[in-house]
């Protein structure tokens, strides 16, 4: 081989390449538009990108999987926690986290922009993007789903225990939140009737309790899922 | 050292060895971040965020100004005369150093524009900008003027062009998530394994001929088909980063097949180091620097390419995609091909630089041992801290936290390696400040 055909490997290399990536990043550009739903691009996801970037909040937690890996992925963190399970994080990590082994900064944000913050998560959680995180995807969630209604049958209160939001802050069996404790064994501690004055108002039962009254629960449903805790020993 | 000019490399040199130290010792109080519990009032004040934009940004600063120094040593004996103007290019060293302290200072105190790698606020991104036109302004003139071409060269400014170019890309706030990734990695992958495969490629060239005494010849051949090889697979292999951004699905065929053959170029680097070492013409006079140049391109290959390769499908990707299997290969393959270059480079020019023909290389050559052992540990350490988090986390879908727990002991022990990588690192940075002739250099003839 000589120095000149060397010379053309080199000049054909490079301008394929090139060619075919400078035009697929213009049709991606395009597309895009559709794929993230920039339609719903309004100043208030704006404003909670600036404030994401201002706190510096990408060098510890990743985002589409980008970014420091200390802290969980947030592109779908409004399916996994809510809006308000965002805003209790962020206002005080100290509380939030105070069970946990690894902290999370105070950076004393203003409740608009939490706000703002939470309508970006809102945004991101919709981007098409191949379903991932894996462990949050749609698949999973779905699949979870379908154990639930095969379930629930057979176990109401585990299945209100699934759905209303117990598991953003309890763990069963490795699942679930880390803020409040581990219930795996919590029949052996409380009836079934001190379960249920628990959910209702924790403070009657404890009065240093930290978990928020589940007023949203029917009379049937905390009914149920105090049944069903209660047989956990 | 042939032309006075090339003086200025020193002072490059020493200006990044200190921060090479630095950004290492950062990188231990990371993973003490990951395996001790930190109490809040320390999180408070500094985060493992703005350690980690100080950890990664120290990495950034130290190599650019090792490329430059380097740049600035090769080109006046490729062009056979003067750099054209040496006040020019030691304002630009005071400049980037200011505008490192300043972003350093900055991150602390929370100014910062929050993205991963690309910290530095925008009025410091103007001073980068002003900074690299006069080193290209400099170094393009330097070549102009001597009028004498040479590949080597020319794929030396055509690299530090296209890496210059590429920072600016990474300047703009981006108001949609995915178009903000889709240039980030501009910047981030058309470095690493685009724009600075280049200037290594070139850097390396040069001192393997210098050191072999090779046929430039044989030499510029082999570096024109690896830089065709380069672009050719890294420039549309941009797409194993858009496979999970939103971004179109075609980007996971393109982003695949073009990334799989990234490991290529890097094999035949290697192919032809080899080669030319045994093909040599010349004495070999300082080992340690052969030593550094091989070490570098096995590393290279190691981390970039197998580790590179290893999780580039996307069928693997969705699994190992930000976990600690990045981490793994992140860190061996900037170890590998671009700290060990940037070694090899400062090994090779500071004998010379400081007026010691043969030196005593028993420190550099710990050093290089230590380095690398302990990087390879780190690497497997991390890599089984990501095999864990994939299947945890993302195949059996237990919680982020509970992933954490099981893969803290690993962390604990990258620890402990990087302490035994934190002391070959020393070695290293004190051996090149103070190199002293060989006292066997006589008796050996
Ligand atoms: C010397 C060359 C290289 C360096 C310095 C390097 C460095 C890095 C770094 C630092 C990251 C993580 C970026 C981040 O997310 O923050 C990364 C990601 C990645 N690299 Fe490389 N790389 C090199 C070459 C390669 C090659 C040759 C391949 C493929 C054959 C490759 C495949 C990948 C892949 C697939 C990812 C994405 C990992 C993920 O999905 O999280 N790299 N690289
Ligand atoms: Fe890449």
């Amino acid at each position: 081989m000589s120095k000149r055909i060397a010379f053309w490997i080199f000049l054909i290399g490079t301008l394929s390449s090139s060619a075919l990536f400078l035009f697929l990043t213009f049709d991606t550009q395009r597309q895009v538009e559709a794929l993230s739903h920039a339609d719903r691009i309004d100043d208030r996801v704006i404003a909670g990108k600036r404030a994401f970037q201002k706190y510096n909040c990408n060098d510890c937690h990743t985002i589409l999987g980008f970014g420091g890996y200390y802290a969980p992925d947030l592109t779908r963190v409004i399916r996994r926690v809510g809006a308000e399970g965002v805003r209790y994080r962020v206002t005080d990590p100290g509380k939030a986290f105070a069970n946990g082994w690894r902290k999370m900064p105070n950076q004393h944000l203003a409740a608009a922009e939490i706000d703002d913050l939470a309508a970006f998560f809102t945004w991101v959680d919709g981007i098409e993007n191949g379903d991932w995180p894996p462990q949050d995807s749609r698949k999973r969630l779905s699949r979870a789903g379908e154990r639930l209604v095969a379930s629930a049958a057979a176990s109401p209160g585990a299945a209100v225990f699934q759905t209303r939001g117990c598991m953003s802050c309890h763990t069963l069996h490795g699942a679930g939140g880390t803020f409040g404790p581990v219930l795996d064994t919590i029949g052996a501690r409380l009836s079934a009737g001190q379960i249920e004055r628990y959910v209702q108002d924790p403070k009657t039962v404890n009065p240093k309790a930290n978990m928020p009254a589940q007023t949203g629960l029917t009379d049937r449903e905390r009914e149920e899922v105090a049944r069903f805790l209660s047989s956990l020993k | 050292m042939e032309f006075r000019s090339q003086k200025i490399a020193y002072w490059y040199f020493v200006a990044a060895l200190p921060l090479f130290l630095l950004q290492v010792v950062l990188g231990l109080w990371l993973a003490v971040n990951y395996t001790f519990t930190v109490p809040q009032s320390v999180v408070d004040v500094f985060p493992f965020a703005t350690a980690r934009a100080f950890h990664t940004n120290l990495l950034v600063l130290w190599m650019l100004l090792g490329f430059m120094g380097g740049t600035y040593y090769i080109v006046p004996e490729e062009t056979r005369s003067e750099i054209y103007s040496t006040a020019l290019a030691y304002v630009q060293l005071v400049a980037l150093l200011l505008t490192g302290v300043a972003a350093l200072v900055g991150f602390a105190f929370g100014w910062t524009k929050g993205r991963p790698l690309l910290e530095i606020p925008f009025p410091l991104n103007l001073v980068v900008v002003a900074g690299a036109l006069i080193f290209l302004f400099n170094v393009g003139m330097t070549m102009f003027r001597a009028k004498r071409w040479t590949v080597i060269q020319g794929t030396l400014l055509g690299g530090l062009v296209f890496l210059a170019g590429l920072y600016l890309f990474g300047i703009p706030f981006y108001r949609n998530l995915v178009i903000d990734w889709y240039y980030w990695w501009w910047v981030i992958h058309l470095w690493v394994e685009g724009a600075w495969e280049l200037v290594t490629g070139s850097i390396m060239a040069f001192i393997l001929m210098k050191l072999t005494g090779v046929d430039r010849e044989v030499v510029e051949k082999w570096l024109y088909v690896e830089i065709g090889l380069f672009m050719f697979t890294g420039v549309a292999g941009t797409g194993h980063h858009y496979y999970w951004i939103g971004a179109p699905s075609y980007w996971l065929w393109v982003g695949g097949v073009f990334s799989a053959l990234e490991p290529l170029p890097i094999m035949l680097m290697v192919i032809d180091t080899m080669q030319h070492v045994k093909r040599r013409r010349t004495r070999i006079v300082n080992p340690l620097v052969w030593t550094y140049a091989i070490g570098c391109s096995i590393l290279h290959l190691i981390g970039a390419g197998v580790w590179g390769f290893l999780h580039t499908l996307p069928q693997i990707n969705y699994y190992t995609h930000g976990s600690q299997v990045t981490v793994s290969h992140g860190h061996l393959a900037f170890f590998g091909a671009y700290a060990l270059l940037n070694l090899t480079t400062f090994y090779y020019a500071m004998p010379k630089l400081q007026g010691v023909a043969v030196f005593d290389d028993r420190r550099g050559r710990i050093a290089f041992w230590t380095m690398c052992i302990a990087m390879m540990i780190m690497g497997l350490t991390f890599g089984v801290a990501g095999v864990l988090q994939s299947y945890i986390e993302r195949v059996l879908g237990m919680g982020y936290m509970t992933a954490q727990s099981y893969m803290r002991l690993w962390m604990g022990v990258t620890l402990f390696a990087g302490v035994f990588f934190l002391s070959g690192v020393v070695l290293a940075v004190t051996d090149l400040l103070s190199l002293r002739p060989a006292k066997v250099a006589a008796t050996k003839v």
